[in-house]
């Protein structure tokens, strides 16, 4: 038997839906929405194998009122989770130096969420003028 | 410290390359795929009525850039949620590990074999 007994600080059970823990999990859960939305494309690519039928199906559903709706929120989680992603960024990458000075963390945070809006900006506009 | 000492290695990292690759990626171009694909393309606000119809949809699934794109995008995001959803739901002692592995690791490496068999069926 083991003579080591560390001390657990007790934690309750829904720690994770009281701050702040909160903004803990929701960051983490809205991996859920970036995950629907492989599925949705997932969808779309199984119903494109079975044939047009079923295509057209998946692709009238798409335009119904209720996935435009779906879809909006599906698109404030996933900018959320973009939001997020960049003020976690510089926790996880290594210190960057410039001039001999690190560069503060929201500073990156900054630079780098402008960047990704300007990268899906950019991506709209490309598709557009590419199927023009 | 020269001696060989058998180290015990663990498989974590290649779930959090695949979770760092699909959340970057969804930072990046997330809001905007959606936007595409859900919002304006089925409506054709700003892109061509047929944008989206099956003849297209069909094309871009053949090229094999169209391929390499879907393939990454739904795979990667879908490990993406599984490592949060997983770690998540550990943190909350949801359930049993090898049932909650199963449920999320386990669900994105379907979707990924399947995405792949049906990248293949589709043709080229």
């Amino acid at each position: 038997m083991s003579e080591r007994r560390p001390y657990t600080r007790p934690i309750d059970e829904d720690w994770w839906k009281k701050p702040p823990y909160l903004s803990y999990t929701a960051r983490e859960l809205s991996g859920i929405a970036v995950t629907i939305y492989g599925g949705v494309l997932f969808t779309g690519l199984f119903s494109l194998w079975r044939g047009p039928e079923s295509y057209n199906a998946f692709l009238r559903f798409l335009q119904s009122p209720l996935s435009l709706l779906l879809n909006l929120l599906l698109l404030a989680v996933v900018v959320y989770h973009v939001v997020t992603w960049f003020q976690t960024l510089p926790k996880t990458m290594p210190k960057m130096i410039v001039d001999g000075k690190q560069v503060p963390a929201a500073k990156i945070t900054q630079i780098a969420t402008l960047a990704a809006g300007g990268s899906s900006l950019l991506l709209i506009l490309l598709t557009m003028w590419v199927a023009r | 410290m020269s001696e060989a000492v058998p180290v015990k290695r663990s498989i974590s990292p290649i779930f959090w390359l695949l979770f760092g690759a699909g959340g970057m990626l969804s930072a990046l171009f997330g809001p905007a795929l959606i936007l595409i694909t859900d919002v304006l393309g089925p409506t054709g606000t700003g892109l061509p009525a047929d944008f989206e119809s099956y003849d297209h949809a069909l094309a871009f699934a053949r090229n094999p850039l169209g391929k390499l794109v879907l393939l990454a995008v739904i795979s990667l995001f879908f490990w993406h949620g599984a490592e949060r959803i997983y770690l998540t739901l550990k943190d909350m002692k949801a359930g049993p590990l090898p049932v909650l592995k199963l449920a999320t690791y386990g669900v994105a490496a379907a979707v990924t074999l399947v995405t792949f068999l049906l990248l293949l069926a589709i043709g080229f």
